[in-house]
């Protein structure tokens, strides 16, 4: 009994350490999507938060499997013998239900707290007309995701309605990202912002997340979409200070110019002609 | 009992091979890839290859497939190309197909090709009305996006409109794919199905060096 004692002892304090040290090494490394937008800062926060809460629940397990499995295993009967009742042990259950209930409760009003916070969230389907629009001069720049059978265009609505095949953000302005397809469900990934939402046909996915570090990063598709479907990405996304994205723009703003009087006016989601649905 | 064991173990046998053809083929193309005639002119520094396509609203016997989609619409005489590293292709395309028009009509833009322009029947252009497009050649990861207008309903048959364009590939070997991006499959959902999902018919490879 005294052995099995110490034994408890000794599996509980290298829990302990291996809880911590788990914890301490999660807390130092990288976590993602990263911080390269506050939306992807949040995301690797409640990663963070997860992950810290559920390491020392799965190392618990582990250590009372291997106690269970090592240190209170019996030998087996050297003759046949009659079956003890089992019977419950209150203590352990009443702590076990009462620590999964906080735990759970915790993260659920954390997260509901977030969510509400975060409005309009990753991928919140609306019509756009009926979004709280920000009035202060931190109003967003409204940039337009047109997904189509396989390629990702973009729309500038405040800069004439230009659209483009490559993504340029400029750091540090919010951006709301509108998010629509032409044919069939894709979704649009840009995973260093956090950004993720499905592109739907007539439908407009609503996405803000603010750019805090330039760079150039990678977007793509993540819904499987058809024959191309796992080339629909490109590694040209950037993320530039705000001067270099006024001269792109201008840059985009003459290569754009010959198509201009033919684009659709610009729309958050935009209908096919009669010709290409029946077919021609 | 014996020769029952033998009848199975055959008949596992031939339906291997025949699962292992089917896989085959379906990952091997049959198109074969032609390489790009090489011309003795430079642009930029560059060699000029060339090649010569064909758009047409049915494959017929021709093209992927050996005739399996005869209605189907396609680039002849295929869609599979080989250029060299770091040359100028000159691509020439005659359109004979009709016009559809384009969902994006951003893709009307002429793009990624020197000077941003196309000729359309020897005459310069560097965007073309999206109502007017019959097939778009794309190749999305090179910038290169050129749209090939359509026989007008009314014109002549065997009327054909001639795109010509060039573009430089780049000085490191690689795979590019390339696509039309008009919804060009008659009779299929919002013309988005068979011959714009099936490799051969509106959407192929180019294989740089």
């Amino acid at each position: 009994m005294r052995n099995r004692a110490t034994a408890i002892r000794i599996v509980v304090i290298v829990w302990i350490v291996a809880a911590v040290a788990g914890d301490v090494a999660l807390a130092l490394g990288p976590i993602p999507p990263g911080q390269a937008s506050d939306l992807a800062s949040s995301e690797s926060l409640v990663i963070l938060l997860l992950a810290e809460i559920a390491w020392p629940v799965f190392s618990a397990v582990l250590a009372a499997l291997f106690f269970t499995l090592v240190v209170n295993r019996l030998a087996p009967p050297t003759a046949e013998v009659s079956a003890e009742a089992l019977r419950g042990n209150t203590r352990a259950q009443t702590t076990w239900i009462v620590a999964t209930l906080v735990i759970v409760l915790s993260l659920a009003v954390y997260g509901t707290v977030a969510l509400a916070i975060d409005q309009p969230g990753a991928g919140i389907s609306t019509v756009s007309a009926s979004l709280p629009q920000p009035a202060s001069a931190d109003q967003p720049l409204e940039v337009q995701v047109i997904a189509q059978q396989w390629w990702f265009t973009y729309r500038y609505p405040s800069y004439g309605g230009i659209e483009t095949a490559q993504l340029v953000l400029p750091v540090n302005q919010k951006i709301q990202f509108h998010i629509t397809s032409l044919d069939v469900t894709h979704s649009f990934w840009f995973y260093a912002l956090g950004v993720k939402a499905d592109a739907v046909s007539l439908n407009d996915n609503v996405v803000t997340a603010t750019p805090t570090q330039t760079g150039t990063y990678r977007i793509q598709c993540s819904e499987l979409c058809g024959l191309w479907h796992g080339n629909m990405a490109d590694n040209t996304a950037m993320v530039v200070s705000s001067s270099a994205f006024a001269t792109w723009i201008q840059q985009q703003t003459t290569l754009d110019a010959p198509i201009m009087k033919f684009l659709a006016p610009y729309s958050h989601t935009y209908e096919p002609s009669a010709q290409l649905i029946y077919g021609s | 009992m014996r020769s029952r064991f033998w009848i199975l173990v055959a008949g596992v046998v031939v339906a291997g091979v025949l699962v292992g053809f089917f896989v085959t083929r379906f990952l091997n193309p049959t198109p074969p890839q032609i390489a790009a005639t090489t011309t003795s002119t430079t642009l930029q520094g560059r060699p000029v290859v060339s090649f010569n396509l064909t758009t047409v609203a049915a494959v017929g016997t021709a093209g992927q497939g050996n005739g399996e989609h005869p209605n189907w619409v396609g680039y002849l005489p295929t869609t599979f190309l080989k250029v060299p590293a770091g040359a100028v292709v000159h691509m020439t395309i005659d359109q004979q197909d009709g016009q559809t028009g384009l969902r994006n009509e951003y893709l009307g833009l002429v793009r990624g090709t020197v000077n941003n322009q196309m000729t359309l029947n020897g005459k310069v252009m560097s965007a073309l009305d999206p109502s007017l497009a019959a097939h778009t050649f794309t190749i999305p990861d090179l910038g290169v996006s050129v749209p090939l207008e359509g026989v007008a309903s009314n014109a002549p048959a065997n009327a054909q409109e001639v795109i010509e364009f060039d573009f430089v590939v780049p000085d490191t070997p690689g795979l590019f794919r390339w696509q039309c991006f008009v919804p060009c499959a008659a009779g299929t959902l919002y013309g988005n199905g068979g011959p714009m999902q099936t490799l051969g018919y509106m959407a192929g490879e180019l294989q740089v060096g």
